[in-house]
């Protein structure tokens, strides 16, 4: 390869980029609406259920259960069934459900046959429910004046990191799925300088000059590399992205921003214009954008999202700006993303070099 | 790798665009200095040749040699000594005619360039600075030609060079194929402006359905297969008009054209010669444009 050539490509490329209004202004603008959805998003996770309560008769046996509001339980007495539900319906206070006890509660349920309302909005979890009900019952034994039938002595084993009271907030959430944007935004950027070298036909005069396909080839993937990665470099940086093992995350974020380059390269020489470039970019990418939407929701990621090249990306942003990870849990997906970055490299460079030979 | 001989030598080449031939055992030599234009419709197979020669296709069949060079072997060794410019406009129009050459020179690992005297010789000193989105297509042709120049060429090829140009964008870039000619650059004119060629060219050969019909120089291509007469139109009576051709080949033309201006009450008289349309046709049974 001829640096000096690779170079002076490499430098017009940026000059073209520049130069060109659209892509510096979907990046700025990219960047700055970017950082800004991060900080206008929740930095913190309300941890605490707040139940609001009628219990007319019932002040000293709910007592015990109201004064012990905690960060995870808050109970709010109200004077009038009226006023429990207005409050639940409305969220006032930040109330998310209601229990409604009867007036005659505590006789009913010595009779065995009380019957207390759980008020719950249609759009509360249903894992609430059990809470609430085993609420109800502890008031029941206290209102009959017993205990509960068993007292079970629980221990609670917290297995990994023991987030109660540090949630991992939407902010943390979203921090991979606004990297991966901002790594789309290039792709775009990418496929459209390609697409355009190739159809205004400015890549032949390239090549029948010293300059070698190799070396035409070599510079666009290290603009897109480049471009991708001061981009998501800044943005990590303007949200505050780079806590944890940096050396990982550094590499994770150079590794995507080869992934993109690839995809980049790819849908550049394939697209017959803007749109078509366009148009491919988004397909390429829709199914690379699943792993990053799959962070923002809890639980384990499907085996199909796990094979999908960004999997390692978002894998290792999450893993060492929430979970505190580093080399030894990250290895494996960041060398399943680097293959992934060979692999998609080469079809897009491949891809490239056969629409150069052939034009 | 020496440079003697024919600049560029051409053995027997062939290329194919998947079942369509395009161009088919082709033969011809280029001398240093020598202006050789290819001539033939859309489609007969110049460019396919010319892209074989300066290296962006791999012909099936046959040989290539460039400045004593071969072309399978030695392509980055003779791309670093041949210009080329293209049919299409293929500039960067983002940049300014002077960051387009700078940065060509930069592909060439020229480092001083001069840019101002480049663009001095295409007329384009006073636009240098601007970008190229706003040339219009005679200022951005000049450009692509100064681009051609930049590593003063020992092989030029140039594809349409004037086509659809003002007279004086074309009269300039005429005169630049012919200083580089005389400075002893091969000139490959690929062309279907018969009239340029036949001005321009030291030999033409003809191309037609990827073969070549004919190879000479435009003069002897003209004697040998056109017709040279004179036409004269005269007044017959008050209203009539009388119309002669006399072919010059006959042997007593000199006397039947000294008998009409003596004897008629002329009204015009032109000498024809054959043109290298002409000529085209007689080989290939059609026009250029047909």
């Amino acid at each position: 390869m001829n640096r000096g050539v690779i170079a002076a490509i490499f430098r017009k490329d940026l000059v073209a980029f520049s130069r060109d209004r659209f892509y510096v202004f979907i990046t700025i603008l990219g960047l700055v609406a970017f950082v800004a959805m991060y900080w206008l998003l929740p930095s913190n996770v309300d941890e605490t259920i707040r139940l609001g309560v009628y219990q007319s008769g019932l002040e000293d046996v709910l007592a015990p259960v109201t004064s012990a509001n905690t960060a995870a339980l808050e109970v709010t007495s109200f004077g009038a069934p009226e006023e429990l539900t207005a409050a639940v319906s409305e969220g006032t206070g930040g109330i998310i459900a209601g229990i409604s006890f009867p007036p005659d509660f505590a006789d009913s349920v010595v009779a065995g046959d009380g019957v207390v309302e759980l008020l719950v909005p249609a759009d509360v979890p249903p894992e609430y429910l059990p809470l609430m009900e085993g609420l109800a019952s502890q008031v029941a034994y206290f209102a009959a004046g017993e205990r509960p039938p068993v007292d079970v002595a629980t221990r609670t084993v917290v297995l990994g990191v023991d987030r109660v009271g540090d949630q991992v907030s939407l902010q943390e959430q979203m921090r991979p799925l606004l990297a991966f944007f901002v790594l789309l935004m290039e792709t775009f950027a990418l496929a459209s300088l390609v697409s355009t070298e190739v159809q205004l036909r400015t890549v032949t005069a390239v090549l029948v000059t010293p300059a070698r396909p190799r070396d035409f080839l070599a510079a666009k993937a290290l603009l897109g590399t480049f471009l991708a990665l001061i981009e998501v470099v800044l943005l990590m940086a303007l949200i505050r992205g780079f806590v944890g093992d940096v050396p990982v995350l550094v590499v994770a974020l150079v590794l995507g921003s080869v992934l993109v380059t690839g995809v980049g390269l790819l849908a550049g020489a394939s697209g017959r214009d803007f749109m078509g470039v366009m148009f491919l970019s988004l397909a390429l990418m829709i199914p690379l954008m699943i792993p990053a939407f799959g962070a923002l929701f809890p639980g384990t990621a499907a085996t199909w999202v796990k094979i999908l090249p960004t999997y390692g990306l978002v894998e290792a942003i999450v893993g060492v700006t929430t979970r505190g990870e580093s080399w030894a849990e990250l290895g494996p997906v960041l060398v399943g993303l680097g293959l992934w970055c060979v692999a998609l490299l080469a079809l897009g460079t491949g891809i490239l070099r056969r629409r150069v030979e052939t034009l | 790798m020496a440079d003697t001989g024919p600049a560029i030598d051409v053995k027997g080449i062939s290329y194919s665009y998947g079942e369509t031939l395009a161009v088919d055992k082709v033969s011809f030599a280029v001398a240093p200095g020598e202006i050789f234009g290819l001539l033939g419709p859309n489609g007969a197979g110049k460019s396919t040749t010319v892209k074989m020669l300066t290296g962006q296709l791999r012909p099936s069949h046959g040989s290539i040699r460039v400045l004593g060079m071969d072309t399978a072997e030695d392509l980055a060794a003779i791309q670093a000594r041949i210009g080329v410019c293209f049919e299409e406009k293929n500039l960067y129009t983002a940049m300014s005619g002077v960051e387009n050459l700078r940065f060509f020179a930069s592909l060439f690992g020229i480092k001083d360039l001069d840019t101002d005297g480049l663009l001095e010789r295409v007329d384009l000193a006073s636009r240098g600075s601007d970008r190229v989105a706003g040339y219009s297509k005679g200022m951005r042709q000049r450009l692509m030609m100064a681009r051609a120049l930049i590593n003063q060429p020992d092989v030029l090829f140039l594809d349409e060079p004037t086509d659809g140009l003002d007279p004086v964008s074309a009269r300039t870039i005429q005169g630049l194929i012919r200083q580089e000619a005389e400075r002893g650059a091969a000139v490959v004119l690929t062309t279907h402006d018969m009239y340029e060629a036949d001005t321009l060219s030291d030999r033409v050969a003809f191309i037609n359905q990827g073969a070549i019909l004919a190879l000479d120089a435009p003069e002897t291509l003209k004697l040998r297969h056109g017709q040279r007469s004179v036409r004269i139109r005269a007044r017959r009576g008050a209203d009539e008009i009388e119309e002669l051709v006399i072919p010059l080949e006959e042997v007593d033309a000199a006397d039947a054209v000294q008998r009409a201006v003596t004897e008629l009450d002329l009204l015009t008289i032109h000498t024809e010669e054959a043109t290298l349309e002409d000529v085209f046709v007689a080989y290939a049974g059609r026009g250029l444009n047909a």
